[in-house]
C-alpha cells in the first residue's frame, strides 16, 4: 500500500512528461528490464501451458482453479484482512463489481486462447494499457490476420475491456489502499462467484480428465507465471520506470518468446519443459507458424514500440496555452478534452450535464437520441427481414440525424465564453449553423425534386406493403419533434429574451459600469425567430414529417387506386413545400451574416438617430454601423462630431442611452471634435490618409458653418 | 408559415431587381466571360447529368457534383464583380464585401454537402452494387476534367484565390506536397513546378479524375463494380478535404473573428495604445474581417481623468489606422462628472515628437490656413495641474464644468504645423514634474516590454 503510494508519487513527475531531467540514469534500470524480460518469458510459458491444460479442463474450471490458486497465494502474501484500513461497505460493493469485471474479461481472455492458440493471444492481448490507448487514440486499427476470426474478435473485445477495466479500477485501487490489496481481495471474491458455477459444471458435466494429481504442478506454473509473478513484476517496473518504457521493455520479450515458442512448443527440446506430456508428438498443426503471424508479429512488436514511445501530446498542450492567441483555438474537441481530466467517460457526463442544462440543447437532445433509436430499431430490423427498403431508410434517418447533431453542437458552443478570437462571444454560430442547416435542406429539396422529376417522366412500380408501418412510425416520431420544437419555439422565446436581457445587463454593466441609467426594455417582440439554429432544426424535422406525410398518402393512393404518378407529385409538392419554408430562415440568416441593420430594429434606430442629432452641441454624426451578431447581441459603432466647447463623456452618456433604448447593447461611440481632425492631420503620415482626413474636415467644416448660422 | 407571408411583399419585386442588378454586372465586359463559362458549363453539367444516370455510376456523381461546384465558384466571381461597383447604402452600413465571403462559403458548404449526399447513397450501394455501364464514364470524366480544369485557369477568380491561398491546405495538399517534395528530392530540376502549394481545386479535380480512370480501368478487366462506390467515397472524401478549411476560413470570417494571423500585430499596437500617455487601459477590443482581408474593429480606451480626449483617440486612432480600416475607438473617464480641474498641459505631451519632427506635411499647410481657429488644446496661459488622479471628490458638486478648451483663436497658429508642435515641446518642457517621466515613458513605446508597462493588456479581456 505505501509501495503504491509512492509509487503514484514517483510516477508522477514521470509520467508528467520532462518537467526536468527526471530520468532515473539507465544502469539502475537494467535489472528491472531484465526482471521484466524474464517474467515475460515465463508467462509465455506459462500461457502455452495453459492452453494445452485448456485442452483437458473447461475453462470455468480452470479459471476457478486459477483465481483460486491466486488468491490463495496473494492472501498469504498480502494479508489484507490484518493490515491497511478496514474497507467499508460500499468499497465492497466496487470490489465485487471489480471483481465481477474480471472474471468476464479472464472468461473472455481464456475463451480467445482456445480459438486463437497462445501464440495469437500473446501477440494480441498483452498489450500494456498504455500501447492500447495511444493506439486507441490515433485510431490506429491493426487487424491481427488470424484464422479464427472470432477469438481474433472476442480477445481485441476482451483487451479493450481489460483496458477499461484496469482504467477504472485505478481509483478504487486507491480507495481500497494498493492495487495489490485489491488484486488479493478481488481474486478471493471471484472464487467465491465462480465457486457455484463450477460446483454445477462439475456435477453436470463428466470431466476428461484423468487425474487432477498430475494437473497439480502446471496449474502450479500457471498461476505463478501468469498471474502472480507478472503482476507483482509489472506493479514494481511501472513503479520504478516510466509506464511507457516499461510498455516498451515488456512487450517486445513476450512477443518474441512467443514467436520461439509457437515455432518450439512441439518440438522435442521443449518437452521437458512441457508439463503434462502427451504422450505422443502428434503431428499437430495448432502451432504452426503462418508467414502472416510472423509479418503481424513483427508488426506488432514495432508498433508497440512506436505507440509506447513518450507522446508529446501533454508538451503540445502546454504550448497552445502559451501562444500569443491564449486559446488553444483551431480544435474546440481538444479545448474540450484538455478542460477535462483526460477521461472520456468523465467529459461525455460533462457535456451531457451542459447539453441538458439549456432548454434548446434539451431538446434537440432528446429528440436526437429518439431519432437515433427509431433509427437503429430500423436498421436492425432491417437487417434482421434482410429489407434493403428499410436499411436504406435507415441511413436516411441517420443523414438527418447529422444536421441534428449540428445543430446541437451550436447549441452547445453558442454557450461559450468569449475569447480573443471569438471577441463578441459564440453566440453567432447558431446563426451560421441555421444557415447552413438551410442549405442543407436547400440540398435535400433539390434531390428530392431532381428524383421526382426523373419518376415523373418514368415512374416505377413500387412495393409498397413495408413502407406504411415505417413511415407511420416515422412520422409519430417526427410528430412529436414538431411539438417539443414548437413548444420549445415559443416557449423559448420567452426564455431566452429573459435569460439574453439580463446577460445583456450584466454585458452591458460590465462594458459602461460608469453610465448607469434604465436600458430600454423596448425590444419587445425583436426576439422573433431570431434562433436561427433552432429554427433550423424545427424546419429540418418539419421537412422530415412532410416526407413521412407524403409517403403514407402516395402509399394509400397507389394501393387503393393503382395511381404511380402520386408518388412522384407528392415528392415533387414536398420539395416545393420544403424550398419555400427554407428560404425565409436562409434570408434572415444571410442578412445577418452581410451585417446588415437589423430590421426589427430598424424605425427605431431611425428615430433614435434623429434624437441623437438633437443632442445638444452635437455636429453631425457619421458611420452609423449597426448589425445584430447574434441572438442576444446588438452590437453598434458611430462616429459623431461635436462642437469643441461640450464634454465628451457628457454626449457618450446620452447618445448611450438613446441607442440602448433602441436596443443596441454593445456599443462604441467615438466622439469627435475639431481637434481630433487637427491631430490626426498632424500624425497621419500617409498621403492617403492626409486626404482622408482632409475630406473630412471638409465636411466639417460644412457643419460647422451650420452650427455658426445657429 | 408565417415568415413565407411576411416575405412575399418583396419577393414581387425581387426578380426585377435581380435583373436589374444582373444588368448592371453584364454591362461589364470583364464578367461576358465569366457568362460564358456559365452556360457552357450548365450545358456540360447537363449532359455529365445524364451520362451519369446512363453509366449508373455514382463515382461519376460525385465528379459531377465537382462541376457543379464549378458553376457556384463562377456565380461567386460574378457577385464579387457586383460587390466591387456597389456602394454601402444605410441598410447595409458596412458594404456588400460580406456578401462575397458568404458566396464562398455557401458554395464549398454545399460543395460538402453535396459529397454528404454522396456518402449516403454509396453506404446504401455497398449493400446492394448495380451494375455500371462503363460506355460513357472515360468520356464523362475527360469532359469534365478539361472543363474543370479551363475554368480553374483561365478564369481568375479573385474571392477562391484567396481563399484558397489564405486557408490552411487541405490534406490532399499537404499530402500531394509530401509526396512531391521526395520527387523533388529525387530529381530536383522538378522543384519550380512541384514545390509551390498548388491549387486545391485542380489538385481535386486531377485525384478525381484519376480515381475514375482506376473505376473503369477496374471495371472494364474484371467487372469489380465496388470500386466505383469505392472511389465515389474517395472523391467525397477529397471534396470534404478540400472544401473544409475553405469554408472553416469563411465560415470564421462570418462569424467576425479575429483572423490569427493579424493578432501578434494587433498585440503589439494595442500595447504600444496602452502605454501611451494618459491611457489606463484597454478593453472591449472587437477585431473582425469585414470581407476579405479589410480588418474592423472596435475598441474602448480608459483614459486618465486629465487626459485630453481628443489627443488620446488621435493617438490610438493613428496606432490602429495602420491595421483597422473601419475603426470606432470610444474613450471614457471614470468619474467625470467631477469637475476637471485640470486640462490638456499634461496630456499634450502625449505626442511623441519624433512624429512630428519627421513628418513633412505639405498639403496641411492649406487646410491650416483655410480654418485658422483650428489648434491644440494645449494652453500656454492654463494653470499648471494638480495631481488629482484618483482621488474620488464625491463632495464636490457634480455640476461644475470648467471649460478649459476656450478657443485660442487669438493665438496666431495658422503658419503650419510648427508652432503646433512647438507648443507642445513647450508644454512638455513646462511641466516638468509630471511631463518628464511621461515623455520618458512614451519614448519607448516601441519596447514597452521592457518597462513592463504593457501588463495591462497581457490577458485577453472578458
Amino acid at each position: 500500500m505505501e509501495e503504491k503510494y509512492g509509487g503514484d508519487v514517483l510516477a508522477g513527475p514521470g509520467g508528467g512528461g520532462g518537467l526536468g531531467p527526471v530520468d532515473v540514469p539507465s544502469a539502475r534500470l537494467t535489472k528491472y528490464i531484465v526482471l521484466l524480460c524474464l517474467t515475460k518469458f515465463l508467462k509465455a510459458v506459462g500461457l502455452f501451458e495453459s492452453y494445452d491444460l485448456l485442452k483437458a479442463v473447461h475453462i470455468v474450471q480452470f479459471i476457478f482453479i486459477l483465481k483460486l490458486g491466486t488468491a490463495f497465494f496473494m492472501v498469504l502474501f498480502q494479508k489484507p484482512f490484518s493490515s491497511g484500513k478496514s474497507i467499508t461497505k460500499h468499497q465492497w460493493i466496487k470490489i465485487f463489481k471489480h471483481a465481477v469485471a474480471g472474471c468476464i474479461i479472464s472468461l473472455l481472455w481464456f475463451f480467445g486462447l482456445t480459438l486463437c492458440g497462445p501464440l495469437r493471444t500473446l501477440l494480441l492481448f498483452e498489450h500494456s494499457d498504455i500501447v492500447v490507448i495511444s493506439l486507441l487514440s490515433v485510431l490506429f486499427t491493426s487487424s491481427g490476420g488470424g484464422p479464427a476470426k472470432g477469438g481474433v474478435l472476442l480477445l481485441v473485445l476482451a483487451l479493450c475491456c481489460k483496458v477499461g477495466f484496469h482504467t477504472a479500477s485505478r481509483k478504487l485501487s486507491i480507495d481500497v489502499g494498493g492495487a495489490k490489496r485489491l488484486q488479493a481481495l478481488s481474486h478471493l471474491v471471484s472464487v467465491l462467484l465462480l465457486c457455484p458455477w463450477v460446483i454445477v459444471l462439475s456435477v453436470t458435466t463428466e470431466s476428461k480428465v484423468e487425474s487432477w494429481f498430475s494437473l497439480i504442478m502446471p496449474f502450479t506454473t500457471v498461476i505463478f507465471f501468469v498471474m502472480i509473478l507478472d503482476f507483482y513484476v509489472d506493479s514494481v517496473c511501472s513503479v520504478k520506470m516510466e509506464v511507457s518504457k516499461c510498455a516498451r521493455y515488456g512487450s517486445f520479450p513476450i512477443f518474441i518468446s512467443a514467436l520461439l515458442f509457437g515455432n518450439f512448443w512441439t518440438h522435442p527440446i521443449t518437452d521437458q519443459l512441457r508439463a503434462m506430456n502427451k504422450a505422443a508428438h502428434q503431428e499437430s498443426t495448432e502451432h504452426v507458424l503462418s508467414g502472416g503471424v510472423v509479418v503481424s508479429a513483427v508488426f506488432f512488436i514495432l508498433s508497440a514500440n512506436i505507440l509506447s514511445s513518450p507522446s508529446k501530446r501533454g508538451q503540445k498542450g502546454t504550448l497552445v496555452g502559451y501562444s500569443p492567441e491564449g486559446t488553444p483555438l483551431y480544435n474546440f474537441m481538444g479545448d474540450a478534452f484538455q478542460h477535462s481530466s483526460q477521461s472520456i467517460p468523465r467529459f461525455i457526463k460533462e457535456s451531457l450535464k451542459q447539453i441538458l442544462e439549456e432548454n434548446d440543447s434539451r431538446q434537440i437532445f432528446y429528440f436526437l437520441c429518439l431519432n437515433l433509436l427509431f433509427t437503429f430499431v430500423e436498421l436492425f430490423y432491417g437487417v434482421l427481414t434482410n429489407s434493403l427498403g428499410l436499411i436504406s431508410d435507415g441511413f436516411h434517418m441517420l443523414f438527418d440525424c447529422s444536421a441534428l447533431v449540428m445543430g446541437l453542437f451550436a447549441a452547445l458552443m453558442s454557450r461559450w465564453k468569449a475569447t480573443r478570437i471569438f471577441s463578441y462571444g459564440y453566440g453567432r454560430i447558431e446563426i451560421l449553423s441555421g444557415f447552413i442547416n438551410g442549405l442543407f435542406l436547400m440540398v435535400i429539396a433539390f434531390f428530392v425534386f431532381m428524383e421526382s422529376v426523373a419518376r415523373l417522366i418514368d415512374p416505377p412500380e413500387l412495393d409498397t406493403h413495408m413502407l406504411t408501418p415505417v413511415s407511420v412510425g416515422g412520422l409519430i416520431v417526427n410528430l412529436i419533434g414538431i411539438c417539443a420544437f414548437s413548444h420549445a419555439h415559443n416557449h423559448n422565446h420567452g426564455a431566452s429574451q429573459g435569460s439574453c436581457h439580463s446577460s445583456d445587463h450584466s454585458h452591458s454593466h460590465h462594458m459602461h459600469g460608469h453610465s448607469d441609467h434604465g436600458h430600454g426594455h423596448s425590444h419587445g417582440s425583436a426576439g422573433r425567430g431570431m434562433n436561427a439554429n433552432m429554427r433550423g432544426v424545427f424546419l429540418h424535422v418539419l421537412a422530415d414529417t412532410l416526407g413521412s406525410i407524403g409517403v403514407i398518402v402516395s402509399t394509400v393512393l397507389i394501393e387503393q387506386f393503382g395511381w404511380f404518378i402520386a408518388d412522384p407529385l407528392c415528392s415533387l409538392f414536398i420539395a416545393v413545400l420544403i424550398f419555400l419554408s427554407v428560404v425565409p430562415l436562409i434570408k434572415d440568416a444571410c442578412q445577418v451574416l452581410l451585417l446588415r441593420l437589423p430590421p426589427e430594429y430598424e424605425k427605431e434606430l431611425h428615430v433614435a438617430l434623429e434624437k441623437i442629432q438633437k443632442i445638444e452641441g452635437l455636429i453631425s454624426y457619421r458611420d452609423p454601423h449597426f448589425w445584430r451578431h447574434s441572438a442576444s447581441v446588438v452590437a453598434g459603432t458611430v462616429h459623431i462630431q461635436v462642437t469643441s466647447d461640450v464634454l465628451e463623456q457628457r454626449i457618450v452618456q446620452q447618445v448611450t442611452g438613446i441607442l440602448k433604448d433602441a436596443g443596441v447593447n454593445n456599443l462604441t461611440i467615438q466622439v469627435e471634435k475639431e481637434a481630433y481632425f487637427q491631430h490626426m492631420s498632424g500624425l497621419s503620415t500617409g498621403f492617403h490618409d492626409v486626404l482622408a482626413m482632409t475630406k473630412q474636415m471638409e465636411s466639417m467644416k460644412y457643419y460647422k458653418d451650420g452650427t455658426y448660422i445657429m | 408559415m408565417g415568415t413565407i407571408h411576411l416575405f412575399r411583399k418583396p419577393q414581387r419585386s425581387f426578380f426585377g431587381k435581380l435583373f436589374q442588378e444582373f444588368r448592371l454586372v453584364a454591362a461589364d465586359r470583364r464578367s461576358w466571360k465569366i457568362l460564358l463559362f456559365g452556360v457552357i458549363n450548365l450545358t456540360c453539367t447537363g449532359f455529365l447529368l445524364m451520362w451519369c444516370s446512363s453509366t449508373n455510376s455514382i463515382a461519376l456523381t460525385a465528379y459531377t457534383y465537382l462541376t457543379i461546384f464549378d458553376l457556384f465558384s463562377l456565380i461567386t466571381c460574378l457577385i464579387s464583380y457586383w460587390v466591387m461597383m456597389r456602394k454601402p447604402n444605410p441598410v447595409y452600413s458596412f458594404g456588400f464585401e460580406r456578401l462575397e465571403v458568404l458566396a464562398v462559403f455557401a458554395s464549398t458548404v454545399l460543395a460538402q454537402l453535396g459529397a454528404l449526399f454522396i456518402l449516403k447513397e454509396s453506404a446504401e450501394r455497398f449493400l446492394e452494387q448495380p451494375e455500371i455501364h462503363t460506355g460513357r464514364l472515360l468520356v464523362g470524366t475527360f469532359v469534365a476534367l478539361s472543363f474543370n480544369l479551363f475554368t480553374m485557369l483561365s478564369i481568375r477568380n479573385k474571392p477562391f484565390a484567396y481563399v484558397s491561398e489564405a486557408a490552411s491546405t487541405s490534406w490532399l495538399q499537404e499530402h500531394v506536397a509530401d509526396l512531391s517534395r521526395s520527387l523533388c528530392g529525387i530529381i530536383p530540376g522538378l522543384s519550380s513546378i512541384f514545390l509551390p502549394r498548388m491549387n486545391p481545386f485542380v489538385l481535386i479535380d486531377l485525384a478525381g479524375a484519376f480515381a475514375l480512370c482506376i473505376t473503369y480501368m477496374l471495371i472494364e478487366i474484371n467487372n469489380y463494380f465496388a470500386v466505383d462506390t469505392a472511389s465515389a467515397i474517395a472523391i467525397a472524401l477529397m471534396t470534404f478535404g478540400t472544401m473544409y478549411p475553405m469554408s472553416v476560413y469563411s465560415g470564421k470570417v462570418l462569424l467576425q473573428t479575429t483572423p490569427p494571423h493579424v493578432i501578434g500585430q494587433l498585440d503589439k499596437l494595442i500595447r504600444e495604445v496602452s502605454t501611451l500617455d494618459g491611457v489606463l487601459e484597454v478593453r472591449n477590443e472587437h477585431f473582425w474581417t469585414l470581407g476579405f482581408g479589410s480588418l474592423a474593429g472596435s475598441v474602448h480606451v480608459r483614459i486618465r481623468r486629465d487626459a485630453n480626449e481628443q489627443m488620446v483617440l488621435a493617438h490610438v486612432t493613428n496606432r490602429l489606422y495602420t491595421l483597422v480600416s473601419t475603426l470606432t475607438v470610444q474613450i471614457f473617464k471614470d468619474d467625470w462628472i467631477r469637475p476637471a480641474l485640470l486640462s490638456g498641459p499634461v496630456a499634450a505631451n502625449v505626442l511623441n515628437f519624433s512624429d512630428h519632427h519627421i513628418i513633412p506635411m505639405p498639403s496641411l499647410k492649406g487646410t491650416d490656413d483655410s480654418n485658422p481657429v483650428t489648434s491644440t488644446p494645449a494652453k500656454p496661459s492654463s494653470p499648471p495641474p494638480e495631481f488629482s488622479f484618483n482621488t474620488p471628490g464625491k463632495h464636490v458638486s457634480p455640476v461644475i464644468l470648467l471649460n478649459t478648451q476656450t478657443r485660442p483663436s487669438g493665438l496666431g497658429l495658422n503658419h503650419g504645423h510648427t508652432p503646433y508642435s512647438s507648443s507642445l515641446l513647450n508644454q512638455g518642457l513646462g511641466v516638468p514634474g509630471i511631463g518628464a517621466t511621461q515623455g520618458f515613458r512614451t519614448g519607448f513605446t516601441n519596447m514597452p516590454s521592457r518597462y513592463g508597462t504593457n501588463n495591462r493588456i497581457g490577458q485577453p479581456k472578458p
